[in-house]
């Protein structure tokens, strides 16, 4: 058996895929693993990254099975998962075997590699989704827009294009508390990841606070006492959101 | 504008109060069905799915900033709380309020966008004017490209009502009661010709709309969302098959996007209307919901969940599985053979488990456990399936067996921690059986009195 020891980040996975590949491995005994712990009677090679290769796997991957399912293997590689990069490997081979169509990568559900890679995106996309909703922005006193978010998988790479779409002419930051990544976007021009600053010290504008209470009273009178749900109101918004949301 | 005075003094926060706790109990709160993309200058996108932005002490969503314009109302319909004759404290927002209101809050990411509906001040058409005046000050003043659903007043100007579509994303008109009879009851101000009038009104403007998008490409769009309604359940004396009628003929004949219905809650204690002493009818809303997705997703037509004879849905069987135990000629379907209408008859199968199903079934046969793993619901499906040509379990297929093991709790067959597990029923399955003797049994048994 080989294994491609990498480090948890695509573009490293990618190289990982590119190399099994350059180097004709049998892809049935052949993983590509993050961590090290050793497994007996196998070859480790370890992979330094290398952006040129990892880039001609993402543009194949793109071509072959179309901008959605590219953007699934993205995104299961984003959860914490421990044998994600295993799974999503695997899962290319596969579609790459039987030269899928775009869009009908995860067709074989059947199979396991598939399957565990198509779970782990249906698990990322959820929270990103849920991130859409329930980022919440407090206005600073230069203007700036800032919010914080605790999320399971390491996603605001996939937050940012949306917000960035959504409020073009607004500088603001997403901050990951979990890992320290800033996301940042300046007004009018592209957005970026800052990694391993402090967390500033906050001062709010005046208007926040305003602004901030219409919400909280808007949110108490919208419900219907006597259909209160607290239950169903869990089950939607699950509570790990809530530290992070003015309304709560 | 003399009309405008009132409440003019109050606080913006007591506004917004009043007018959100006067519009709660409109349903509709879907951002769903536009995919709008950000233009690199002004605020807001719309994505196709929709966004839930928090979820209420109800757990109804909050997706949209959902107030009225004013609660003042000239009409006085018997289930309403902003009926004239109610003593409520009334108030109206300004344009200008609305709009700073829905961007501050959208800037925030509080909201995907602004649901506005009104009570009738003056007449319907000056309501649907200052309506109007909001929606053109938000888009073209304050350059908000976000989500806005706007209700259409019935009796206002077709001429307002058409502009106004061209600046929302969804319009609804409430259709309020399913039947004409129960309108002129409980709505004496209100016709349910004047209510289909606007409402047939903007399906033909969709209609022309989309015809003039095929030839200009960057035609004005109408109401690109669709169009909605909502319809009170519980307040009079329909049955469900006639509710589901009326869902269906308003999805067939005037093309709408969806149907809301709202379990009535009595807030004026009008003599007119039920005491519901069990609280809102929501068992019954929650059936007609399912019912809905069975005629929009499933293939269903209305005669087939309910008929004249069964005008009623089924308290402890949903109406699929209803339908199912009825119709066991038809089962069990062989799922690795089976077309996808006939696999969305299955209990327990959805349209997400039947296209994974279809799609993966080309690469070989499935098996109970591929199922269970694709998100089937084992434990519903399991009387109506096989799986190369054998059934999970040895059942019978008898309509008395198969409801009793989906209703009964304690008779279903019992799942093992991995899902897969199967008991025999035995004499022994008594949970007196098992249980630990008690001190006071043993005495009892150690001088025998049984």
């Amino acid at each position: 058996m080989v294994i491609y020891r990498c480090e948890d980040s695509l573009e490293s996975i990618f190289t990982a895929v590119y190399r099994a590949y350059e180097e004709h491995r049998d892809h049935e005994d052949t993983r590509i693993l993050l961590h090290d712990e050793p497994i007996l009677f196998a070859e480790d090679i370890r992979v330094e990254k290398d952006a040129n290769k990892a880039v001609k796997v993402m543009r194949t991957l793109e071509r072959k099975f179309g901008e959605k399912d590219y953007f699934d293997l993205c995104s299961a590689l984003a959860t914490e998962d421990e044998d994600k990069a295993d799974a999503v490997y695997h899962t290319i081979v596969q579609g790459l075997k039987n030269d899928c169509y775009p869009e009908h990568l995860y067709d074989n559900l059947a199979n396991a590699h598939v399957l565990k890679t198509f779970k782990l995106a249906k698990y990322a996309w959820r929270e990103i989704h849920h991130l859409y909703g329930f980022v919440r922005f407090q206005e600073l006193e230069n203007g700036i827009l800032f919010a914080s978010i605790g999320p399971r998988n390491n996603i605001l790479t996939f937050l940012m294009p949306h917000f960035a779409d959504r409020f073009p002419s607004e500088n603001f930051v997403i901050y990951d508390e979990i890992r320290g990544i800033f996301g940042i976007h300046p007004a009018g021009k592209q957005w970026f990841l800052q990694i391993g600053e402090e967390k500033p010290v906050l001062k709010y504008s005046e208007e926040e606070q305003i602004y901030s209470e219409l919400f909280r009273a808007f949110v108490s009178s919208i419900a219907i006492e006597s259909r209160r749900n607290l239950d169903l109101q869990r089950n939607m918004l699950p509570l790990r959101f809530r530290e992070y949301m003015i309304e709560f | 504008m003399e009309l405008l005075t009132t409440g003019q003094n109050m606080t913006i926060t007591e506004k917004l109060q009043i007018l959100t706790d006067a519009a709660k109990y409109d349903v509709a709160c879907t951002s769903s069905g536009v995919e709008r993309e950000g233009n690199g200058t002004d605020m807001g996108n719309c994505i196709n799915a929709g966004i839930c932005h928090s979820f209420a002490s109800d757990g109804r969503c909050i997706s949209l900033l959902k107030i009225l314009m004013t609660n003042e109302c000239i009409y006085d319909c018997k289930y309403c709380q902003n009926r004239c004759s109610n003593d409520i404290p009334r108030a109206t927002f300004t344009p200008e309020e609305i709009c700073t209101l829905t961007i501050e809050f959208y800037r925030r990411n509080y909201i995907e966008g602004l649901f506005l509906s009104s009570g009738i001040i003056g007449n319907p058409s000056f309501t649907m004017e200052l309506i109007y005046r909001t929606l053109y000050l938000l888009r073209n003043h304050y350059r908000f490209r976000g989500y806005i659903h706007v209700k259409a007043i019935p009796g206002a100007d077709p001429k307002l009502i058409e502009m106004t579509g061209y600046l929302a994303d969804r319009m609804s008109v409430n259709l309020e009661l399913p039947t004409a009879e129960g309108l002129k009851n409980l709505a004496p101000n209100k016709h349910r010709k004047t209510i289909l009038t606007p409402m047939r009104q903007i399906q033909q403007g969709i209609a022309a709309n989309q015809h003039d998008l095929v030839v200009y490409r960057n035609a004005p769009k109408f109401v690109s969302g669709g169009q909605s309604t909502q319809m009170i359940i519980g307040a009079t004396p329909e049955n469900d098959f006639q509710l589901i009628n009326v869902a269906e003929n308003l999805y067939q004949k005037f093309g709408l996007k969806r149907v809301f219905y709202s379990a009535f809650v009595n807030v004026t204690g009008d003599k007119a209307l039920p005491a519901l002493p069990g609280g809102p009818p929501l068992l019954r809303e929650h059936r007609l919901y399912q019912a809905d997705w069975l005629l929009r997703f499933y293939g269903f037509k209305a005669e087939e969940i309910l008929d004249e004879k069964r005008p009623f849905f089924n308290v402890l069987l949903d109406p699929k599985e209803d339908w199912a135990v009825r119709h066991l000629e038809v089962f069990p379907v062989e799922i690795n053979r089976a077309p996808m209408d006939m696999l969305l008859r299955v209990p327990g199968i959805g349209v997400n488990s039947a296209n994974r199903i279809v799609s993966s079934r080309r690469s070989g046969n499935l098996t109970f456990q591929d199922l269970k793993k694709m998100g089937v619901v084992l434990k519903r499906a399991l009387y109506f399936i096989t799986c190369n040509g054998r059934m999970m379990y040895p059942v019978k297929i008898e309509e008395d067996y198969i409801v009793r093991n989906l209703t009964e709790k304690k008779d279903r067959i019992q799942f093992g921690t991995d899902g897969m597990s199967y008991r025999q029923m035995s004499l022994f399955d008594d949970d007196r059986f098992t249980a630990s003797i008690t001190a006071e049994e043993k005495i009892r048994t150690a001088v025998g009195q049984f």
